[in-house]
């Protein structure tokens, strides 16, 4: 029976960002309705951008990780004001292929200013380690559990408990009311956008840590987000981070199985096709009109 | 005739259709009822989108919730909508002409004739070549009914069909349905707001308040019910 | 569509046949001229770029242009479920890396195979597959149907990654790796395609081929189905279509296509390689076929020439090709904001709605584009 324990801490941590970003996905998709497949590309710029300023303007590195944060919220919320007007009366499908757009421009901003080649970007959090029972752990990894697990919290509380919140959940079931109720839709939406995007800024800077600052690696990693989130059904937080653990740790502990191990970078799809099956066939058997 | 037996719906804590019990004879038939009475459940489910929680409706002696959505337009029954969807990417011809290839008796050699009596049945002149994008309202609204007149239909449920139309355009839509039963010998449904049209052409109407039927027969009296007014007006009570 | 046939009629209905008959001359006359027109044009291109390009360019252009004519087949396949049905599908790429795979391993497989028999075979097999994955989605709305399509690529393309292309081993999956020889894998050409110049004439006339299978779908009963499909589906339903199986068969055309296109990809010069199918290229390819414009068969050529020819072109002039998936993300954001009925059309759900799209084709928007 192969020792699991040091998988599992790497398939918590990793499943503590999936969840993180998760969480980002939902919300976002309640206030606006716009599935943003976008993320995990605003996190591979990000990190880019921390990685430049460190090693080329030789900033401090706590200072590249907030423009890195800053710019996942900037860059969103403009994606958000610009585009997110005009389409909020279209299709899912429809918006969620804008972001499609979004994705492209921003994977040819990469790969035109900072190419393929493969860049490093480590958090010092890794340097600090800890023996957790007879496991190694590093802060990077208890960062993104605690993270995932923190922000859900904070994420579902603020839903239920603040006035911002709330206005959110009332867009997401009730869009068409809401404007009536006089609820600043647009402000709402923005705050929506710039949350997200924040999320995303972090969400890039700790997967370059865990897994390696790789343009294409990254941005596809949202794929890993968005089967939590639909797992969640697009609307509870807490099965997303549930969800978003589980694949991260199953991910993980594949890998020491000789038979499935190469395989494993599947599970997050897997997850996903399972999740959605489930969701169209619960959903179908409502009226369809 | 259809025989509706105890029909409900139910989905997400709310209850569209309560237990409706119904019997629509022949001719034209109206269904009424103020908005959000379940009228356009009802039609959902005779179409197949929405499946009930309980009851039965026969039509014609035949279980029409056994059949499959698709096969119940292939078995005669047929429908317009709320909003027109005519086709717009194809032509009149091809809108007519698509209901009649797949239903059941639709044979490639009366096809043209077929869709072209239907185009004359509704008083849709032009060329059935043109595309429908290119076409009014009044006339996309004309085009959906032909495709519901096409070959040989059983049931035809209109919803809302003079919705937004001026009243002349209503009153050629009166006649295009009172003839219906009389030259195709469908059942019609007729659900709509505008009761002169009812009035013109139902022989019996139905009413429908909060998914309950709380009235049914001949049309005129309908209108005189109490119950009916007070479904649509509001009961004086409520302050 | 037998709009041009003379009915036959009875005794009874003479003064209508009448009618009818003058009905059908007159619009006979109108649609012969520009029809005719415009299929001369679309005949003396094909012959040029048949029969005259091989001589006015070189291999390397050559070799681009045998690229682009296999990619216009993927992307006609795409454009067919957007634009006619509308199914997005981000899963295009990777079957056509499943077709590659399928092509060589039935090289190896079945040696003895005729060329063009492989290349049927390989197109059924792939349709089966496509079917097979759009088999438990198709009950779902658009967007969960496009993600599931992105969810069973990005599995496939990891799956590429572990399996490798065929190259002659033992087993089911045919790969060895102490066998590895080239880095990618070929299907062999029989001798009489042998030459560029050869190989590319066929490719073309596959092209061709699968263009017209695509005109004679969009023209019959599946055409029209798939039209009322993506207008509405409870109306398509209501017409008494059967909606999943003409959704099927959608799918199974296009996985068919691309398969064929996957074949043609193993026999090129480039070959295939396991990093030749990255996920960032489907949607790339959903860019290209939606700037095309999907409702046309000009689109799908447009779109492969903007996907295969104009990477090459910039990169004659020294710039960077990185340039394009930008131009492309621009693309799609602009298609999604200006395109009247959009990728999947949206009938207004209340009547406001529908006023104000009957009076902004009255304003002159003009008609939609007719179907081909």
């Amino acid at each position: 029976m192969p020792d699991f324990r040091p998988f599992l801490v790497l398939g918590l941590a990793l499943g503590g960002v999936f969840a993180l970003s998760g969480v980002g996905i939902v919300v976002l998709y309640r206030a606006t309705g716009v599935l943003n497949l976008a993320y995990g590309a605003v996190g591979a710029l990000g990190a880019l951008i921390s990685w430049s300023l460190i090693n080329v303007v030789l900033l401090p590195d706590w200072e590249a990780y907030l423009v890195a944060v800053a710019f996942g919220g900037v860059v969103t919320l403009l994606y958000g004001t610009l585009f997110g007007p005009p389409l909020a009366q279209r299709d899912p499908l429809v918006k969620a292929v804008g972001t499609l757009g979004f994705t492209l421009i921003l994977l040819g901003i990469m790969s035109w200013a900072w190419s393929y080649q493969a860049h490093s970007l480590i958090l010092p959090t890794t340097q600090l380690g800890f023996e957790v029972g007879e496991v190694r752990v590093n802060g990077t990894q208890i960062l993104g559990l605690g993270l995932g697990l923190v922000v859900t919290g904070v994420a579902a509380a603020f839903l239920r408990f603040t006035k911002l919140g709330v206005a959110m959940r009332s867009l997401a079931n009730h869009r068409e009311i809401t404007a009536t109720l006089g609820v600043p839709v647009r402000r709402v939406e923005a705050a929506a956008w710039l949350g997200a995007g924040l999320l995303a800024g972090a969400t890039g800077l700790l997967l370059s840590t865990l897994v390696g600052l790789d343009i294409v690696g990254l941005t596809f990693l949202v794929i890993a987000s968005l089967s939590a989130a639909l797992i969640g059904r697009l609307e509870s937080l807490v099965v997303t981070m549930i969800a978003g653990l589980a694949i991260g740790v199953v991910q993980a502990c594949l890998t020491a199985f000789d038979s499935v191990g190469p395989y494993r970078t599947m599970t997050p799809f897997v997850f996903a096709i399972v999740a959605l099956l489930w969701f169209g066939f619960a959903q179908g058997r409502l009226s369809r009109t | 005739m259809i025989e509706v037996s105890a029909l409900t719906v139910r989905f997400g804590g709310v209850t569209p259709l309560d237990s409706m019990s119904v019997t629509f004879p022949a001719g034209t038939c109206g269904l009424i009822g103020p908005n959000g009475a379940g009228k356009t459940t009802f039609f959902n489910v005779l179409s197949g989108f929405v499946t009930p929680a309980a009851g039965a409706v026969r039509a014609f002696g035949e279980d029409l919730l056994a059949m499959a959505g698709y096969r119940r337009a292939r078995w005669g029954l047929r429908r317009t909508f709320q909003t027109e969807q005519a086709i717009e990417a194809l032509s009149v011809f091809d809108n007519v002409g698509l209901v009649h290839e797949h239903s059941a008796g639709g044979h490639r050699a009366t096809r043209r004739q077929d869709v072209l009596t239907a185009l004359e049945f509704v008083g849709l002149a032009g060329s059935p070549k043109e595309s429908v994008a290119t076409l009014g309202v009044r006339e996309r609204r004309l085009v959906e009914v032909a495709r519901a007149v096409v070959g040989s239909p059983r049931v035809v449920l209109l919803d809302e069909p003079a919705a937004g139309l001026p009243d002349e355009e209503t009153q050629h839509l009166a006649r295009v349905i009172r003839r219906i039963p009389e030259q195709l010998g469908a059942l019609v449904v007729l659900v709509d707001h505008d009761m002169s049209l009812v009035s013109a052409c139902c022989d019996v109407t139905a009413v429908l308040d909060f998914g309950k039927l709380i009235a049914s027969g001949p049309t005129a009296e309908v209108l005189r019910d109490e119950r009916v007014i007070k479904a649509y007006l509001g009961t004086e009570d409520k302050v | 569509m037998s709009v041009a046939e003379e009915p036959e009629v009875s005794a009874a209905d003479r003064p209508r046949a009448a009618a009818v008959g003058t009905w059908l001359r007159a619009t006979a006359s109108e649609i012969e001229r520009p029809t005719a027109i415009r299929a001369a044009v679309v005949a003396a291109l094909f012959l040029f770029v048949l029969l005259a390009l091989p001589g006015l360019v070189s291999t390397f252009w050559l070799q681009i242009g045998t690229t682009v004519a296999i990619y216009s087949i993927v992307t006609l396949s795409l454009a067919l479920l957007v634009g006619r049905v509308g199914l997005v599908s981000l899963g295009q790429i990777s079957l056509l890396a499943v077709g590659g795979w399928v092509a060589v391993r039935l090289g190896f497989a079945a040696p003895g195979l005729p060329f063009p028999l492989l290349l049927v075979a390989t197109g059924v097999i792939t349709g089966a597959v496509g079917t097979l994955i759009g088999l438990p989605a198709l009950r779902l709305s658009g967007l969960y149907l496009a993600l599931i399509t992105l969810m069973a690529a990005a599995a496939i393309s990891v799956a590429l990654q572990v399996t490798n292309f065929p190259n002659g081993g033992p087993g089911f999956l045919g790969y060895s790796g102490a066998l590895a020889g080239s880095v990618s894998a070929k299907l062999h050409r029989p001798d009489w395609l042998a030459s560029s110049a050869s190989f590319y004439r066929w490719v073309v006339v596959v092209a061709a081929v699968m263009f017209a299978l695509g005109v004679l779908h969009v023209r019959s009963r599946a055409g029209r189905s798939w039209a009322a499909i993506r207008q509405s589906e409870p109306s398509a339903i209501a017409a008494g279509v059967n909606v999943t199986l003409y959704k099927l068969w959608a799918f199974a055309l296009a996985s068919f296509m691309t398969g064929i296109a996957g074949g043609l990809l193993a026999a090129s010069a480039g070959g295939l390689t396991t990093y030749g199918f990255p996920a960032q290229d489907s949607i790339t390819l959903l860019a290209v076929v939606l700037m095309g414009g999907v409702f046309s068969f000009w689109g799908p050529v447009v779109a492969a020439l903007l996907l295969k020819l104009l990477p090459e072109l910039l990169k004659n002039w020294g710039l960077p090709p990185d340039l394009l998936t930008i131009l492309f993300g621009l693309g799609v954001l602009q298609v999604m904001l200006t395109a009247p009925a959009g990728l999947v059309v949206q009938v207004p759900r209340d009547l406001a709605g529908l006023v104000a799209m009957v009076r902004g084709r009255l304003a002159g928007t003009g008609p939609a584009e007719p179907a081909e």
